[in-house]
C-alpha cells in the first residue's frame, strides 16, 4: 500500500483527462477542488497512485443562465462563484442558497458544486436543491458522451453511477417554469457552518393557489439525497396552505430513514424532516408567487 | 492617581505580527539534521492485561531506526503531584496493562512519518482483555473492575473542606432544595496539536523543544522518568498555539522522543495528529455533582453541602488539583456560613480528563449558578438581587483558606444588570427570547505547591545597558494567552523604558533564572509580574543611588524612571538618561554588568491564591420553538481583573472565554461509545465558529488588587465560567427546559 505521495495530472482539455483516466488505472481519482478528496487521503480512507486534476481545463469553470439552456454550472465552478452569481441568485435562489450554505469561506473558494455531487455524500448541500430542479448531469467518458438524471445519479453514500473513466463535465438545471419556486434549507448543530444533520431542497409549481407539481428531496437522512413521493403526493393539486405544507411535512418524515450519529439522533432528525420540509415549502411557495 | 505610560495601554501582540503572517516558529515547524519522525501505537482496548509485546517485524522494515515499548524503558511513573508520590501513576509508555482507548504502548522513530505509520501496524499486541468501567458510578461500586491496583476502590483522590455546621445551617433554612447535574468533557482543542523534538548531545544531555505551559515541569519529571539530573534536561518552549491546561504535564512522546534521540544519537520529532488530540488527548473533567443548598426567606444563604465526582479517566492527570479547587469553587462568589465538600476523584477506562480553562471552576460553577437561578426562582427573588444579597465583598474570608483582598463582585452584577437593560428584557415576552445570567470567581495563580518545587515559584533576570535597554529573562511561558506582551509592558513601565527597548528571552530552562511553575491558573501576569517589579526595583535602586550621588540630591528627594531617564522626580532637569546612569554605575564598578535578579512566592496567603478575581455575565438567546436550535445574540460581561494591564489583551481573553463557554454550552462534545471517542475531528468535534460568535459588551470594573503587579490579578481564565450557566438560564428564560447535564441540545430542549 502506498502510503506517501502520488502522481499529479493537471490535463488542458477534458479528452486528455478521460485518455489519462483510462491509462492511469483503477487507482487514480479524479480531483476538482480536493477538499473532499484530499482530506480522505489524510485519513487513510484513499490511497491514490495517481490525481487528475482539473481546474487547468479552461472553460469548465464557466457558469451560465440562458433563456432555452437553463443554468449550466461547469465542474470546476467554485462553490463561492455559484453562491454570488447574480443570475443564479434571480432565477435559482435554491441553488445559490445551497452553495452559499456549504463549508466555510477557504472550502467555497477551493471546492466546487460538481465535486460536492461527485463526492456522493448522504449530506451534500448541493444535491437536494439541484435535484429538486431536475438537474441533470452532462459526462465525458472513454465510451464517449452522455447525459443522465441526477436523480440516477446516487447510489450510496460514496457511489454513483459513473463508470470508469468517467467524468462530470456539467450539471444542467432546466429554465424554471412559470409560477414555480424553490428552496433549499438546512439545520445543523453548530450554527452557521457545519455538515447539515437534515437538509431539503423543494420545488413546487402553481397554478392559480394549487399546487400543480411538487418535488421534494431529503439529505443527510438516507444512504443518498433521497425524494419524498408521498410528501410530494399531500400537495398535489391542492390550495397550498401552512397547515398543507405542516401534513407534506409530516409525510416526508415518515419517509425518511435517518439514523443516528454523531451529528443527530435518529429521533430528532425524523421531527425536523417535518419541521425542514415545511419551511422549505413555505418558502418556495413564496417565491412562486413572487 | 497612576500616570502610566505602558500600563493600561493597547499594546498590541509582541507576537502578533509574525503569528499573522505566518512567520511564527511553532516546535514541527523546527526540523533537524538527521532528524528522525516519531510515531505512537495506543491501545484500541480500554482495559487489558498486556501478554506480550512482539516489534520484531516493525523493527525489520527499511527506515525504522528504533522501536521501544515499555520493557525497554527505565519504568518510572510520573505525576504532577510530586509531593505526594503515590498520585504519580503514569509510565511514559504502558507496562503490563492498558487503561483506556489510546494509551500508548509502544513508539516507533523512523526516516518518514509514514513509515512510521506503517511500522505500527506491524506490531503484534496480545491482549488480555479486561472487563471495562466507563462511569464513576459504576467504577465506585463494589465488586468494580479495579483499574489500578494502588486504588481498589477506583477512588485516587479524596478531599474534603467543611467549615460551620450544615446541619444547623440547613436546620435553619426555610428552603432547601438538592439536584444533580452532569457535565460532560470537552477538549481544550488548541489549534496547535502537541508536537515534542529532542536532541541528545555528545555528553547525553538533552534539549527538548516542546509544545508545553510549563518548561520547567516538563524538565523535573523528564529528568526523572528518564532517571537522569534535572540540569541534564533543557526544556525550550517554542511558540505554542494553545494550551488551556492540556499541555502542562510530562507527556509520553516528550519521553519517547528524548528517550529514542539518546538511543538513536539522532534528533526525534513526534506531532501528534488532530485524532489523536481529540480521541486520546486531555480533556475537561465530567462530573457528576450533588448540591444541596438552603436559605432563608429573604434569600440569605445558609448553608450548602456538595458532593463532586470527578470522572478523571484512567489516570491522575493534573485531576487531583481539579478535586482540590472544584470544592474552593463551590464555596466562592456567595458568603456560605456553613459548607461542605467533598470530592471524590475516581478512576474509569477513558482518555484522562486533566487541567482545562477554569480548572474545575466551569463545573462546580455551572451547579451554582444554576442552583442559585432555581433558588431565585422559587424564592421569587430576582437573580440579581439574591446574588447581591449574599456576594462576597472586600475583606471576606473563606475560613482556612483566603482573604478576600480585593472584590468588585457587587459593582460587576450591577453594571451588568444596567447594560443588559436586565429588569424589562426578563419581563419580555417574546416568543423564544430569553435572558439569563451567571457568575464566577477564579484564582490568580495557586498558592499550593504539590509539585514541590525547590525554588521560587516565579523568578526574573533583567539585565540593563548603556544603550538604554534592557534585558528581561523569565521561565514563564507565553502560549498563546500573551505573557510576554504584558510581561515586557511591566518592565518597561518599571524602567521607564519603551516596548521595542525590551529583549525578552523566557521559557528556556537552561538560560532563564529558576524557576517558573509554568502557565495555568491564571498565575503569570500576578507571579512573574511581581518577579520582574522585584528585579525593577532592585535595578532602580542601583540607578537611582548613582544618579542621587551624581546631582548631591537631597536624602529626602524621589526619584524616577520616566521617558528613558532616570531621575528627581518631576525634575527632568536633574537626571539623566537610562542608559548613562547604567555606563555610569558600571563604571563605578569596574566593568560589572548591572543585572539584577528578582521572585516571587505567594507567603501568607492562605492556601488557594494571592488574589481572586470576580464577574458576572448575561446571556440573550433566541430558541427555534419547532427546531429547538439555541443562538446566542448577545453577552454582556462586567468583570473585575484589577488593574487591567492592557486592555485589548483582556478583551481578547474575555472573547475566547465566551467562545470556549458557548462551546461547552450548546455544541462542543466528545461523544464515546464503550470507550471509544466518535468525535475524532473538527468536522464532529462542534468547535464553534467565528460566524457563531455572538456580539458582546463588555466592561472592566477596576479594582486595585494589594498583592498583583501595579494592582493586577487574573484576566482570561475565570471567564470561561460564567457562559454556560448564564446561556442555561436564558434557555430556561425562553423556553421553561432547565437544563442540569451539559451540553444543551436542541434536542433536549424539545424533548422537554
Ligand atoms: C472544512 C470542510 C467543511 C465542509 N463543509 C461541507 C458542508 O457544509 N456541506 C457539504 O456538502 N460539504 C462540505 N464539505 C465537503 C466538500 O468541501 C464539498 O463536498 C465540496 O463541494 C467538494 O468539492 P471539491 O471540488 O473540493 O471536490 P473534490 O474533493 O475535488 O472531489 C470530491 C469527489 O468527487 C470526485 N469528483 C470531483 N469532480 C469530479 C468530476 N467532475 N467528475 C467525476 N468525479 C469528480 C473526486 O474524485 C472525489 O471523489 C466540507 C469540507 C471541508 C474540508
Amino acid at each position: 500500500m502506498k502510503r506517501s505521495g502520488f502522481d499529479y495530472y493537471a490535463p488542458e482539455s477534458i479528452s486528455e483527462a478521460v485518455v489519462l483516466l483510462s491509462d492511469l488505472g483503477e487507482n487514480t481519482f479524479v480531483m476538482a477542488g480536493g477538499t473532499d478528496l484530499l482530506i480522505r487521503k489524510r485519513h487513510g480512507m484513499i490511497f491514490p497512485d495517481a490525481v487528475v486534476a482539473l481546474k487547468k481545463i479552461k472553460g469548465l469553470d464557466r457558469i451560465s443562465v440562458g433563456p432555452k439552456k437553463g443554468l449550466v454550472i461547469g465542474a470546476t465552478a467554485l462553490l463561492a462563484d455559484v453562491a454570488a452569481h447574480k443570475g443564479i441568485q434571480n432565477k435559482y435562489p435554491a441553488i445559490s442558497d445551497a452553495a452559499k450554505n456549504t463549508a466555510n469561506v477557504q472550502i467555497r473558494n477551493m471546492g466546487t458544486v460538481v465535486g460536492n455531487l461527485c463526492n456522493a455524500s448522504p449530506s451534500a448541500d448541493n444535491a437536494p436543491a439541484l435535484l429538486a430542479l431536475g438537474a441533470t448531469l452532462s459526462i465525458a467518458g472513454p465510451q464517449g458522451d452522455r447525459t443522465l438524471a441526477l436523480e440516477d445519479f446516487f447510489l450510496g453514500p460514496g457511489l454513483t453511477a459513473l463508470k470508469p473513466a468517467e467524468i462530470v463535465i456539467a450539471a444542467t438545471v432546466p429554465p424554471p417554469p412559470a409560477n414555480s419556486g424553490a428552496a433549499y434549507v438546512h439545520l445543523s448543530a453548530r450554527g452557521k457552518v457545519d455538515c447539515s444533520a437534515v437538509c431539503i431542497g423543494a420545488h413546487i409549481e402553481l397554478q392559480g393557489r394549487k399546487v400543480n407539481n411538487a418535488r421534494l428531496f431529503v439529505g443527510a437522512c438516507a444512504p443518498i439525497p433521497m425524494r419524498t413521493p408521498r410528501a410530494e403526493k399531500t400537495v398535489m393539486r391542492k390550495v397550498f396552505t401552512e397547515k398543507l405544507a405542516e401534513k407534506a411535512g409530516a409525510a416526508a418524515s415518515e419517509e425518511a430513514l435517518p439514523i443516528t450519529d454523531v451529528r443527530a439522533t435518529q429521533d430528532y432528525r425524523n421531527s425536523m424532516v417535518a419541521v425542514m420540509t415545511k419551511r422549505a415549502l413555505l418558502l418556495a411557495h413564496k417565491r412562486a408567487r413572487s | 492617581m497612576n500616570n502610566y505610560s505602558v500600563i493600561g495601554k493597547d499594546i498590541p501582540r509582541v507576537d502578533g505580527r509574525e503569528k499573522a503572517t505566518g512567520a511564527a516558529i511553532y516546535t514541527d515547524d523546527i526540523k533537524l539534521p538527521g532528524m528522525l519522525h516519531g510515531k505512537l501505537l495506543r491501545s484500541p482496548v480500554p482495559h487489558a492485561r498486556i501478554r506480550s509485546i512482539d516489534v520484531s517485524k516493525a523493527r525489520r522494515l527499511p527506515g525504522v531506526k528504533c522501536v521501544i515499548t515499555g520493557e525497554d524503558t527505565p519504568k518510572i511513573k510520573y505525576g504532577n503531584w510530586r509531593l505526594f508520590p503515590a498520585t504519580q501513576d503514569e509510565y511514559p509508555l504502558a507496562v503490563d496493562k492498558v487503561r483506556f482507548i489510546g494509551d500508548e504502548i509502544a513508539a516507533v522513530a523512523a526516516v518518514d512519518p509514514d513509515t512510521a505509520a506503517e511500522a505500527l501496524e506491524l506490531i503484534v499486541v496480545d491482549y488480555e482483555e479486561l472487563p471495562p468501567v466507563f462511569d464513576v458510578l459504576a467504577s465506585v461500586r463494589k465488586n468494580a473492575s479495579i483499574i489500578h491496583e494502588t486504588s481498589p476502590s477506583n477512588i485516587s483522590v479524596d478531599r474534603k473542606i467543611a467549615y460551620g455546621d450544615i446541619k444547623k445551617g440547613f436546620a435553619e433554612s426555610d428552603y432547601v432544595r438538592e439536584d444533580i447535574f452532569t457535565v460532560h468533557p470537552v477538549s481544550p482543542a488548541y489549534l496547535e496539536p502537541c508536537s515534542s523534538l529532542a536532541q541528545c548531545d555528545q555528553d547525553g544531555r538533552i534539549t527538548l523543544w516542546t509544545s508545553t505551559q510549563t518548561p520547567y515541569i516538563v524538565q523535573c519529571l523528564l529528568a526523572s522518568t528518564m532517571g537522569m539530573r534535572e540540569n541534564d534536561i533543557r526544556v525550550i518552549k517554542p511558540n505554542v498555539g494553545g494550551g488551556f491546561g492540556g499541555k502542562m504535564e510530562l507527556r509520553p512522546w516528550e519521553f519517547c522522543a528524548a528517550f529514542m534521540a539518546k538511543l538513536t544519537g539522532k534528533p526525534v520529532k513526534f506531532t501528534l495528529t488532530r485524532e489523536e488530540e481529540l480521541t486520546t488527548g486531555r480533556r475537561r473533567h465530567p462530573m457528576r455533582l450533588k448540591s444541596k443548598v438552603g436559605f432563608k426567606k429573604d434569600g440569605t444563604l445558609m448553608a450548602k453541602d456538595l458532593h463532586i465526582y470527578l470522572d478523571g479517566g484512567a489516570y491522575n492527570a493534573m485531576g487531583p488539583t481539579a478535586t482540590f479547587l472544584c470544592g474552593n469553587f463551590g464555596a466562592m462568589l456567595y458568603r456560605y456560613p456553613n459548607y461542605r465538600f467533598i470530592g471524590q476523584h475516581v478512576y474509569t477506562n477513558k482518555p484522562p480528563a486533566s487541567a482545562m480553562r477554569g480548572f474545575g471552576a466551569p463545573q462546580s460553577l455551572f451547579a451554582a449558578e444554576s442552583q442559585m437561578n432555581m433558588a431565585a426562582e422559587e424564592l421569587g427573588i430576582d437573580p440579581i438581587d439574591l446574588r447581591i444579597k449574599n456576594a462576597m465583598v472586600t475583606g471576606d474570608t473563606i475560613p482556612d483558606v483566603a482573604t478576600i483582598s480585593s472584590c468588585g463582585f457587587i459593582e460587576s452584577l450591577e453594571a451588568v444588570r444596567e447594560m443588559s437593560n436586565w429588569k424589562r428584557n426578563r419581563k419580555k415576552n417574546k416568543k423564544g427570547y430569553g435572558i439569563g445570567i451567571g457568575c464566577y470567581s477564579f484564582i490568580s495563580g495557586g498558592v499550593f505547591n504539590w509539585f514541590n518545587t525547590q525554588y521560587p515559584f516565579s523568578a526574573a533576570e533583567v539585565k540593563v545597558f548603556s544603550d538604554g535597554t534592557a534585558h528581561l529573562l523569565t521561565m514563564a511561558s507565553d502560549i498563546g494567552q500573551g505573557a510576554n506582551t504584558v510581561l515586557k509592558q511591566i518592565l518597561a513601565e518599571e524602567l521607564g523604558l519603551k516596548m521595542e527597548d525590551i529583549r525578552l528571552t523566557a521559557a528556556d530552562t537552561a538560560m532563564t533564572p529558576q524557576a517558573d511553575l509554568g502557565t495555568w491558573g491564571s498565575r503569570v501576569t500576578l507571579m512573574a509580574g511581581n518577579a520582574i517589579k522585584d528585579a525593577a526595583r532592585q535595578i532602580k535602586d542601583v540607578l537611582f543611588g548613582a544618579v542621587s550621588s551624581h546631582f548631591d540630591l537631597n536624602v529626602i528627594f524621589d526619584l524616577e524612571c520616566k521617558a528613558g531617564r532616570i531621575q528627581a522626580t518631576g525634575k527632568p532637569e536633574r537626571g539623566m538618561a537610562f542608559g548613562e546612569a547604567v555606563a555610569m554605575v558600571q563604571k563605578t564598578n569596574r566593568g560589572i554588568p548591572v543585572t539584577a535578579k528578582g521572585y516571587y512566592t505567594p507567603r501568607g496567603k492562605g492556601l488557594v491564591t494571592p488574589a481572586f478575581s470576580f464577574g458576572a455575565q448575561v446571556a440573550e438567546v433566541d430558541v427555534d420553538q419547532e427546531t429547538g436550535v439555541v443562538q446566542v445574540k448577545k453577552m454582556y460581561t462586567a468583570h473585575d481583573c484589577g488593574t487591567v494591564i492592557n486592555p485589548m489583551a483582556v478583551e481578547g481573553q474575555l472573547e475566547g472565554s465566551i467562545h470556549m463557554g458557548l462551546g461547552y454550552a450548546l455544541s462542543e462534545e466528545l461523544v464515546m461509545k464503550d470507550g471509544k471517542t466518535l468525535s475524532n475531528t473538527f468536522l464532529d468535534y462542534k468547535l464553534p465558529t467565528a460566524m457563531d460568535m455572538p456580539p458582546g459588551e463588555s466592561v472592566s470594573i477596576e479594582t486595585y488588587e494589594p498583592e498583583g503587579p501595579m494592582g493586577a490579578k487574573e484576566a482570561g481564565e475565570g471567564l470561561a465560567s460564567p457562559t454556560a450557566p448564564a446561556i442555561a438560564e436564558a434557555v430556561y428564560n425562553a423556553t421553561g427546559y432547565r437544563c442540569k447535564d451539559l451540553p444543551i441540545t436542541p434536542e433536549k430542549i424539545l424533548k422537554k
